[in-house]
């Protein structure tokens, strides 16, 4: 009696036959190996959704020679807007914080200045000869959007009249200087 | 008797046909394939940087299109793998820029020409190719405005206008 039940449970065990599986996946591998990217790149730009983007668009070119505004970046002046509307040209200045620029205090500024220009998204940026690339990226990171996806900015779309509503600040950013400005 | 011995042997020894034990193996392979799986690009176009050369970091989610590569390091600006113009620690030696006009470095302007005409040339014979002046420029954080203004320039004049910066996602 007791011989028999250990038959029974020797017999119960079985072995998986892992060689198809692993036939697959060594074909995978190397296939996935020729595809892979280590680093995420990506490019300055944003995506804008389709409608919005329309807006934007038209937003730019109504107000191509109305509005302007621009952006200087400098190590040692901090950054200085200069808006030009119907009112006349304006400078408004953000000292730097300490030794490093204030780019919470542009973010801030940013806003309050989108917020009487809703409709303007193209931003002319002129950074000074001794700014480096890393602090021009995060001036555009600042510039580009809200910051957050709770704040949004309602603007007015050119074509159809209805409010729209974006988190996109000034996604439209060319560098003004580059010849020679 | 020495024939009985060797065939009392050769029953008790164990069959010569062995198995290979390669459940860990699967288990290795399976771990490879799901980070594999989690870091497989879908983009068009892969972008690695070269050796020495830090990208700068955005919030910028948009993938790279195709386009011509321009990089520019503290060493050098390259225009599709070939070197164009060596740099001293990122700045552009006053005998590379046009002295007439001191943005203009007239070497690039050459090659980012050359490409410009070859586009131009395929574009012409085949519709589905058109010139539209992208260009994907890999720049080191650490390079100062100076530069970049300079090769975005002279892209500018060779017919490249749309220069798009590459970041690291910081996603």
């Amino acid at each position: 009696m007791r011989k028999g039940f250990s038959q029974r449970t020797e017999d119960s065990t079985f072995e998986l036959n892992l060689a198809p599986m692993l036939d697959i996946i060594v074909a995978i591998v190397p296939m996935l190996l020729m595809s892979v990217a280590f680093v995420h790149l990506t490019v300055i730009e944003t995506p804008v959704p389709q409608v919005v983007e329309k807006a934007i668009a038209a937003a730019n070119e109504k107000n191509k020679d109305q509005v302007q505004i621009l952006l200087r970046v400098s190590k040692t002046g901090g950054f200085i807007y200069t808006v030009t509307d119907k009112a006349g040209s304006r400078d408004i200045t953000i000292p730097n914080k300490g030794t490093d620029l204030d780019l919470e205090g542009l973010q801030k500024e940013t806003l309050t200045l989108k917020k009487s220009h809703p409709d303007v998204f193209r931003l002319e940026l002129n950074p000074e000869e001794n700014v480096d690339l890393e602090k021009i990226v995060q001036v555009m990171d600042k510039l580009r959007t809200t910051g957050s996806n709770d704040v949004k900015i309602t603007f007015t779309d050119v074509e159809t009249g209805k409010p729209l509503e974006t988190n996109l600040v000034f996604p439209d950013i060319v560098f003004g200087n580059v010849n020679g400005g | 008797m020495r024939r009985r011995g060797m065939k009392k042997y050769m029953d008790k020894r164990s069959p010569s046909t062995f198995k290979i034990q390669i459940t860990s193996m699967v288990d290795m392979f399976v771990i490879l394939l799901v980070f594999l799986l989690k870091s497989y690009s879908t983009s068009p176009v892969i972008i690695t940087p070269s050796e020495g050369m830090t990208l700068p970091a955005s919030t910028s989610a948009k993938d790279p299109v195709d386009s011509l590569k321009l990089m520019v390091s503290k060493s050098g600006v390259w225009v599709e793998d070939k070197k164009i113009i060596d740099l001293k620690d990122g700045a552009i030696d006053v005998k590379d820029v046009d002295p007439s006009d001191t943005q203009f470095i007239r070497s690039l302007y050459t090659e980012l020409d050359t490409q410009a005409s070859k586009t131009r040339t395929i574009a012409s014979k085949n519709d589905t190719i058109e010139f539209d002046g992208k260009v994907l420029m890999q720049a080191d954080r650490g390079l100062n405005y100076e530069t970049l203004r300079k090769v975005m320039y002279t892209a500018m004049m060779a017919g490249y206008s749309d220069v798009k910066i590459a970041v690291l996602s910081k996603d």
